[in-house]
Formats: C-alpha cells, structure tokens, sequence
C-alpha cells in the first residue's frame, strides 16, 4: 500500500508542472478509482493493490494531469481493456437491465409485500355474521325457550 | 392464490438452480493436453492487423501469455527471446500474448527488452480466459494440429519447468 501510495505520488509530482491549468474542473484519481475495475482482482482500484492496478492508478493520474476528463480517461481504459474495466455497466442496450433490474426488484418485492400486509391484516379482522345463526332448534322448542326466557326480562 | 405463491416461489428457486448449473458449465478451464487449443483472433501489439492462432497450423507455437506488470516475465522475456531466436529455424513460431495491460506499458516493455517474436494484445483478457490462465506468466508449446503438446503455469525460467519446455517444443517440432 505504501509502494503503491508513494507510485502514485511520484507520478503526480513529475506531471504537476505541465498541469497548472485545466479548461474545465479536473477530475480526481480518487473518484476514478472508485469507477474503474482492477482487471486481474475483479474489485474496483481503491479496493486493490495488484500491480495491474497501480499501473492504472499511474496512467489515470497522467491523463488527469494532462487536463484529461473522467469520461476521456474511462474511454482511454474501455478502449483498452474493454468494457468490464468500468465498475458501472453502460446505459444502452442490453447493458441497461442491469439498472433496471434492481429497481424492478425493488418495485417487486414492495408489491409482494404490501399485498402480503394486506392479506394478514384482513385476516385478522373478526367476521361479522351477516345472519343469526340457526340455533339447530326445531321451531316448537324455540318457541318454548323464547317463552321460557320471556319471563326474566 | 396460495398456489400460485408457492409456484412463483418454486420457480425462483429453479431459475436460480439453472443459473448456478448454467455458470458452473461455463467456467473457463485450461484446454488439457492433447486437446485442441482455441482458437482466437487478436490485435498485434507490435504493428497493425490482427493475428489468428488459426493461420499458424501446421506449424508448432510457444504460446506466452505475460504482461508488463508481471515480475517474472521480466527475466522470462530475455530466455523467450533467446529459444525463439534459436528454435525459429525449424520453423517454431513463439506468439506472446500480453493480459490484462496498457498497450503503452507492453509496447515499452518489448521494446525495452527488445523482443522480436510477434506480439498480441488481450487487453479484455478473453482470449486468456479461454486458455485458463489465471496469473502470468503461463506458456502453451501447441503441435502443428494445433494441439496442446504442454502447459507450463509458470515461468519457464523455473527449474522445473525449463527442461519440460524445451523437450515439448521438441515433441511439438517432431
């Protein structure tokens, strides 16, 4: 990690002259490092310190010394390594459900679980008769207990 | 409606049962010996054009797989360089394949040390990955059937694999 640290400072020392003035705000190796994959350790480069990793870590400090921009400097690499060297899939094309996906599951699981509440709540709501409940007593027997209970009231 | 809850859930879990058996048939493995290299087409490092594996059958190939960040391959390069000047005469091609790197980085490395075989960039590693190397460097000796004669993962500077090297070129070339 100390090799790496001190790779990289060197690097940005030796282009910090040529770099005094940029068009546009420059970019940071920091930023990119957590935008660009190591290609040999698969994690992105500030998770890694494989040698593959700090030559990247080298040329990106170069291209944003020479004023280059975050999306020039992700082309320079995609060019190169192709696309799997970026952390975040491409929003075209089929690339593009890996965005989608994720919010469609999201969305999916919510639903799932809202028709789920509802289910439970309703449940647990007591029943309401709509009707008396037929006591099983024939009508003369009814009758007579409904007289029989007449006489308390 | 249950029914179809517990459907929907059995047919999570087979989906995903598929996917894993689906990724675990695709796993990229090193073509054993005897098997047919595969084949590839890709970038020369060294000059314009593309370079296919396949245009070289009929002939034996040192297949070196190295990159620029690679420690081994540094003292490996000078030993490559030196069996390719010396077994070329018989008509072995060495192709080096550089991994994972920047053409930049690679093209300042043969320079550097002034290799001369025919060098091929796998930037996206693919083609490595089709060949199973995992960590460089690895060298493939492939027969004029483009068969694999051996596979050394290693540098072939490694005592025990120098002597393996050269008797395989051997074998390929026979």
């Amino acid at each position: 990690v100390i090799l790496r640290f001190l790779a990289v400072a060197a690097a940005a020392l030796a282009f910090a002259g040529p770099a005094a003035a940029c068009a546009h705000p420059r970019t940071s190796l920091s930023y990119l490092q957590g935008q660009v994959m190591c290609p040999t350790c698969h994690t992105t480069l500030d998770m890694s310190n494989s040698p593959a990793a700090e030559r990247i870590d080298v040329f990106i400090s170069k291209k944003i010394d020479a004023c280059w921009t975050a999306q020039q400097i992700e082309a320079a690499l995609k060019a190169n390594y192709g696309a799997g060297i970026l952390a975040a899939p491409s929003h075209k094309g089929f690339d593009l459900l890996a965005w989608w996906l994720p919010i469609a599951g999201v969305l999916g699981g919510a639903l799932v679980l809202a028709f789920g509440v509802w289910r439970w709540s309703r449940r647990r709501e007591p029943d309401e008769p709509d009707e008396p409940t037929d006591s099983g007593l024939d009508e003369e027997t009814e009758r007579r207990l409904d007289d029989l209970l007449a006489r308390f009231d | 409606l249950k029914i179809t809850a517990q459907a929907l859930a059995l047919g999570l879990v087979a989906g995903l049962l598929a996917l894993l058996v689906w990724q675990l048939g695709h796993q990229q493995h090193a073509p054993a010996v005897g098997a047919v290299a595969p084949t590839f087409t890709l970038h020369r490092l060294d000059g314009p054009g593309n370079v296919s594996l396949a245009s070289y059958r009929g002939k034996p190939v040192v297949l070196n797989f190295w990159a620029s960040w690679c420690n081994p391959c540094k003292s490996e390069a000078k030993v490559l360089e030196r069996d390719w000047s010396s077994y070329r005469s018989r008509g072995v091609v060495f192709l080096g394949v550089d991994y994972h790197d920047l053409a930049s980085d690679a093209r300042r490395f043969v320079s550097h040390h002034r290799l001369t075989f025919t060098m091929l960039e796998d930037g996206s590693g693919n083609v490595t990955g089709s060949y199973g190397v995992s960590q460089v460097p690895e060298t493939y000796v492939l027969n004029r059937q483009g068969r694999v004669v051996a596979h050394l993962a290693g540098p072939i500077t490694d005592p025990g694999f120098s002597g393996q090297f050269r008797s395989a070129i051997a074998k390929a070339v026979a």
